[in-house]
């Protein structure tokens, strides 16, 4: 007890030491809270983009086309019948679904040419399992059988087109002949998504199976459910019902998409970036150990004299880092919160700052980010800071207590 | 009755290649109660002795018997333990902890031996500034506090846990010398009061004035020892 009393008044010895030590390790916890904050709430906006702008909850594609989409193929479609849209509709906590088809455009305005996907789809189906609509910003979305398209906005704005001005699709059928498809364009939307404002052109799906050759096949379904976080057994559920059918089709959850994979791992990469922060301030406690045994030599000799065991003069080096380390978490946690708070409540506009596109680096997001809470990145902290400390301080501590008596006190 | 003896003690310090002796085979026998000083030139070997006699070094040869117990081959815990319990140091630049207050740097050394209540404690400390004069001064820090008033808070110290050995290397070193001696008569009372043995080294002839036994050093041998029958300061 009485150690801790000492460690206690020692760190009342530098204040100010004390206090910038314990200001870095604050400053590292609310870094970190603020920016794991963010990047939960980027990664909830990423993950909720592409549920409500792209794929659903669930996706239905034959597995070799699913490996090859990205390339967007014609072979390994599925047969859009009456069989599989009834089975989709068995799925536990389903909403709706929608069959869509992807394929190889390059957009010509009649003077430029731009590469882009085409996505043939019924208008209705799809409106009922993503958030289309309102972000319609003009004209409507086309009825089957209309030679009409839907943009993005920032697709018009680049090829800059307008509402019912003609465009051209040059495409290739199955058998690899070119092909097009004259539509006016019926419709802009501006979605949060920015992959689909800028890279799809929508089509109605009886038009692009036409132009394609492809009869009434699709590239996949798109399945709506009424909750994103459902069981995983839903899914395993519906693979053996599609696998008692025969039929080659694999059920892919949100979960299983690219897209989510590359988020977690920039997720990992920028945790990597936060503890070498974190080994900053543990260079910080280090530091200031082993100024204050330096400055404190003489008293280590008096201590050893007095017959202090080694550890117990361990223990009151590393009581006074885990004070610092205590002092920093809450400092840490409170400005961490009041952080969170801020922005959780009123996010955040990068293009405040600069006029940036956060779609240039992958993500998904026009709109402002919203910090959001995570109390056990808190809890973490706090006790990260604390053992941080901890640590940080055996070796310095152990490195003084191992003194010998005699040097440390004549300073030898 | 014999505190402690030494026997052909030898020290030898390696500076890079080369040996440095230290104690070239030291006899001495101190009893319990003395209060003895050590003199001697610089580098004679004085703070090696008393280093030694103090748990704080080992000999490179030789034995040392401590209330009967040879100490020379003991490991560094099991001096330590020694130290804890029955030697207490008062050093010339009186090494207190600058943020703990006279009581406390007092308390200090008493908290870490013995398991008493803390009301015992509490007697204890304050009955032992009281000893050193110190009444009414407990609550200030060492830098609230003059140079002698500094040393009587370290003999206080040393005392407070009841050692059977105290040792001081060179006490009076930084104090003028009416605080020398007010330090000295202090000490004096103590071996007198608590039959508490003192060993100290020194230099300065007041503090050999008031030493019973005057032990003189010279290139790490002994070469001369002289007792005084009386030692009386207080008249």
């Amino acid at each position: 007890m009485f150690l801790i009393k000492l460690s206690l008044k020692n760190l009342l010895r530098h204040k100010k030491r004390t206090i910038i030590t314990a200001a870095i390790i604050a400053w590292a916890i609310f870094f970190y809270v603020t920016f794991d904050s963010f990047l939960l709430g980027m990664n909830d906006m990423v993950f909720q983009n592409i549920i409500d702008y792209e794929y659903g909850h669930v996706q239905v594609a034959n597995q070799t086309y699913w490996n090859e989409k990205d390339e967007l193929p014609l072979e390994n479609l599925i047969l859009n019948n009456q069989s599989i849209n009834q089975s989709l509709t068995k799925i536990e906590g389903y909403q709706s679904h929608a069959s869509q088809l992807n394929f190889q455009v390059r957009l010509n305005d009649g003077v430029n040419e731009t590469p882009v996907i085409g996505r043939g789809i019924n208008s209705n189906q799809t409106l009922s399992v993503l958030d289309y609509e309102q972000y319609l910003e003009e004209g409507e979305f086309f009825k089957p059988g209309e030679y009409k398209v839907v943009l993005g906005k920032r697709l018009t704005e680049v090829m800059n087109l307008s509402l019912g001005d003609y465009v051209t699709l040059l495409t290739r059928t199955e058998s690899d002949t070119f092909n097009t498809i004259d539509a006016e364009i019926g419709g802009i939307i501006n979605t949060p998504n920015p992959s689909i404002n800028q890279n799809v052109v929508f089509v109605p799906l009886d038009i692009a199976q036409s132009a394609l050759n492809i009869d009434n096949r699709v590239s996949h379904y798109i399945v709506k459910l009424n909750n994103k976080n459902f069981n995983s057994n839903i899914i395993n559920s519906f693979q053996s019902t599609l696998n008692d059918q025969n039929n080659n089709l694999n059920v892919y959850s949100w979960r299983d998409l690219d897209e989510v994979s590359i988020t977690k791992s920039k997720q990992a990469g920028n945790t990597m970036i936060l503890l070498i922060v974190l080994t900053i301030a543990a260079i910080g406690i280090i530091n200031i150990v082993i100024l204050a045994a330096l400055e404190r030599m003489e008293e280590i000799g008096m201590m050893k004299a007095l017959g202090l065991k080694e550890n117990e003069i361990i223990f009151t080096f590393v009581a006074e880092s885990t004070g610092i380390g205590i002092l920093g978490g809450i400092f840490g946690i409170i400005l961490g919160a009041v952080s969170v708070y801020f922005f959780s409540n009123f996010g955040l506009d990068f293009s405040m700052f600069i006029d940036i596109d956060m779609s240039t680096f992958g993500i998904p997001i026009v709109s402002k980010i919203y910090g959001v809470w995570n109390p056990w990145t808190f809890v973490y902290m706090f006790f990260f800071a604390i053992f941080g400390s901890m640590l940080a301080s055996i070796l310095p501590a152990r490195w003084a207590a191992k003194k010998d008596p005699v040097d440390a006190i004549y300073r030898r | 009755m014999k505190l402690l003896s030494l026997k052909n003690v030898s020290k030898i310090y390696n500076q890079g290649k080369i040996e440095v002796p230290a104690l070239r085979g030291v006899n001495l026998e101190i009893d319990t109660g003395e209060f003895t000083t050590v003199f001697g030139p610089s580098g004679s070997g004085k703070t090696t002795l008393l280093n030694i006699i103090g748990c704080l070094d080992k000999p490179t040869d030789g034995i040392i018997k401590f209330d009967g117990n040879n100490i020379a081959d003991l490991d560094k815990s099991e001096l330590a333990a020694i130290r804890r319990k029955n030697i207490g140091f008062v050093f010339q630049s009186y090494n207190l902890i600058p943020v703990l207050t006279a009581y406390e740097n007092v308390e200090f050394a008493v908290k870490i031996v013995d398991h008493l209540t803390k009301k015992e404690i509490r007697e204890r400390v304050l009955k032992m500034l009281s000893l050193v004069g110190l009444e009414g001064l407990e609550d200030r820090k060492p830098n609230e506090l003059s140079g002698g008033q500094k040393q009587r808070v370290a003999i206080a110290r040393a005392l407070v846990k009841e050692p059977k050995l105290v040792l001081a290397d060179e006490p009076s070193a930084n104090l003028d010398s009416k605080t020398s001696e007010d330090v000295l008569e202090i000490m004096l009372k103590m071996n007198k009061e608590l039959n508490t043995t003192f060993l100290f080294s020194t230099h300065d002839p007041l503090v050999m004035d008031y030493a019973q036994r005057k032990i003189e050093i010279k290139d790490g041998l002994i070469s001369k020892d002289e007792r005084r029958e009386k030692v009386d300061v207080f008249n």
